[in-house]
């Protein structure tokens, strides 16, 4: 491994680290101007409480009280959101660890250099997760200048901390779809697959979450979206497992790519 | 002294698909590459040229058999090997937002060196006419291909690997072409190039392989080729055509494809002319022109259905 592909896709990538953390940071901002005024929370929660338990749970809160805390109101509205968006850059982001260039016939001449298969996907998969995080970053640090901004009274490690937990999910999006896409080849069917993949996980969490019994719990379970612990870390129930859980199956997501890039034929 | 063997291929065999539908892309291929010859593989699209190549390169797996680049296997040494290996694909990607400099640096610096590399890939450019300052998007195939021959080539390789290295190369570049792969070929440098381009090969290689069908039909050199044992043969008479000529000749084993066009008659002729001076010693022959079978009639003997050149 010599980090020249790694470099490589920095210099080609580091712009959606602007894109998508200027896009995220100004929704973040924009919900921090929101949470400056105590009176549109308190509204807001006041509305959601006469509202169902399942609608509650489409807005990203658990419950009513979380909401009326500026911190877990951001939390409960703003990483649920920022999670739905940062899925679809790691859409992308999975796509571009070497579906796009194979299926563009630019592989061909990438593998015909001095560099092994296994380094070449381990690179490119650090380089997306390395851009991944940078955007994650910059959305923190805009949605923070937001609090500060607006003079929000709110507990700003819990919600730094909250926002950065969104990368394991957003790693396990990219790591699927990469995956899928060494497996099925076809670059829309992969996309297809990865899209159902979160818009899936939305829903069991969104079902699981209002709902209760086995079936519930089961379908909780199998959303990646509920392992992601925003509310929890509001109010301090955060399960360090839930996280490695996640981080887990990357890796083992991770390692069945490596194998599959390192056996396949290339841009069949 | 006999040359070392740089590319070494055993009973390569490549299909695609599965069960009814598996198409054999390539069957049982054996043949050996010398240092400091070109070769060509010569064939039509889908012959199984770039199939052979793209196993070469590791890009895609044998179904069966092996082979060795430099004394290496192509797979465990995909690496190494690459590290001395020179590659223009067939048809070439490349990003199309970047310019051709900062592809060559990437390249570069992938292989290593990558000062000495960009020096040697400016002179390459500047031989070529190539503008590296350009993006890929805004050069033409026949520049893209340029840039693609300075990628294979800056690395000073001992291998070139090239897929129809002229293809949308204006006849002036391949003749600089044909230069380059003759000062490559001087230094004890080896390339195996594919190419459907008869008059190229005939120009530059000094053996070919001819594949039909994912099968080999022959490997010989060149000049072999050139001397295959028939010719074309012009009889133009003063007077009309001896009466019975064209029914004699028809008739000989030695002679086919015979044409009577007025006082002319043409033919191809198998083995000794003797035979055939008999023949046509009842006339008065005006002129007598024996033509050399070009590489495009052997391949064409080779690929006719039942019949190989002899």
């Amino acid at each position: 491994m010599t980090g020249i592909v790694f470099a490589n896709t920095l210099r080609t990538s580091w712009k959606q680290i602007l894109y998508w953390g200027l896009g995220l940071g100004l929704l973040g901002f924009y919900i921090a101007f929101i949470a400056s005024s105590s009176d549109i929370i308190q509204g807001y929660a006041d509305l959601l409480a006469s509202m169902p338990p399942a609608l509650l749970q489409a807005f990203g809160a658990s419950s009513v009280e979380i909401l009326r805390s500026s911190e877990g109101w951001i939390v409960s509205v703003f990483v649920s959101e920022a999670a739905i968006f940062l899925s679809v850059f790691a859409v992308m982001a999975g796509m571009n660890i070497t579906a796009n260039d194979e299926q563009a016939g630019i592989m061909d001449v990438v593998m015909s250099l001095p560099i092994s298969r296994s380094s070449y996907i381990l690179e490119r998969w650090i380089g997306y997760a390395a851009i991944g995080l940078g955007i994650l970053l910059l959305c923190a640090a805009i949605t923070l200048f937001g609090l500060v901004l607006f003079g929000v009274d709110a507990q700003m490690d819990l919600v730094f901390i909250s926002i950065l937990n969104l990368y394991p999910g957003a790693l396990l999006v990219m790591t699927v779809t990469g995956l899928l896409a060494l497996i099925v080849r076809r670059r829309a069917l992969a996309i297809g697959l990865s899209a159902a993949f979160v818009v899936a996980s939305y829903v069991f969490n969104l079902i699981g979450g209002a709902a209760s019994g086995a079936i519930a719990d089961l379908m909780q379970g199998l959303s990646f979206f509920s392992y992601t612990q925003g509310e929890e870390i509001v109010l301090g129930n955060y399960d360090p497992a839930s996280t490695l859980l996640l981080l887990l199956v990357v890796l083992v997501g991770f390692a069945l790519s490596v194998r599959m890039f390192i056996s396949r034929d290339i841009g069949v | 002294m006999a040359s070392a063997t740089v590319i070494e291929i055993r009973g390569l065999s490549k299909s695609y698909g599965s069960g009814t539908k598996q198409t054999a892309a390539l069957r049982n291929l054996n043949l050996s590459v010398h240092q400091g010859e070109i070769f060509g593989y010569l064939g039509p699209n889908g012959a199984g040229k770039t199939t052979t190549i793209r196993m070469l390169l590791d890009l895609i797996r044998p179904s069966s058999g092996s082979a060795s680049i430099f004394g290496m296997d192509i797979r465990d040494h995909s690496v190494e090997i690459h590290r001395r290996v020179g590659f223009l694909p067939g048809e070439l990607s490349l990003w199309e937002g970047r310019s051709g400099q900062q592809i060559i640096h990437y390249v570069a610096s992938v292989h290593g060196d990558s000062k000495g590399i960009t020096k040697q890939a400016d002179e390459l450019a500047k031989r070529l006419q190539l503008d590296t300052s350009k993006r890929v998007r805004d050069l033409s195939s026949g520049n893209k291909r340029k840039l693609g021959l300075v990628l294979a080539m800056m690395h000073s390789p001992d291998l070139l690997i090239l897929d129809e290295p002229t293809n949308g190369l204006d006849p002036l570049v391949q003749q600089t072409f044909h230069e380059m792969m003759d000062e490559f070929r001087d230094k004890g440098k080896t390339v195996f190039l594919s190419s459907h381009i008869l008059s190229e090969v005939q120009a530059i290689c000094d053996r070919a392989g001819i594949l039909r069908d994912g099968d080999l039909k022959a490997v010989e050199s060149i000049e072999k080729l050139m001397n295959v044992e028939f010719h074309w043969v012009d009889v133009q008479f003063r007077d009309a055509v001896p009466e019975g000529l064209a029914r004699q000749l028809q008739q000989s084993s030695e002679i086919s494809d015979v044409a009577v066009n007025g006082s002319r008659v043409k033919m191809r002729l198998v083995g000794d002319f003797d035979p055939l001076l008999r023949m046509i010693s009842d006339g008065y022959v005006k002129d007598l022109r024996v033509e050399e079978p070009s590489l495009e009639d052997i391949f064409l003997a080779y690929y006719s259905d039942g019949r190989e050149a002899r």
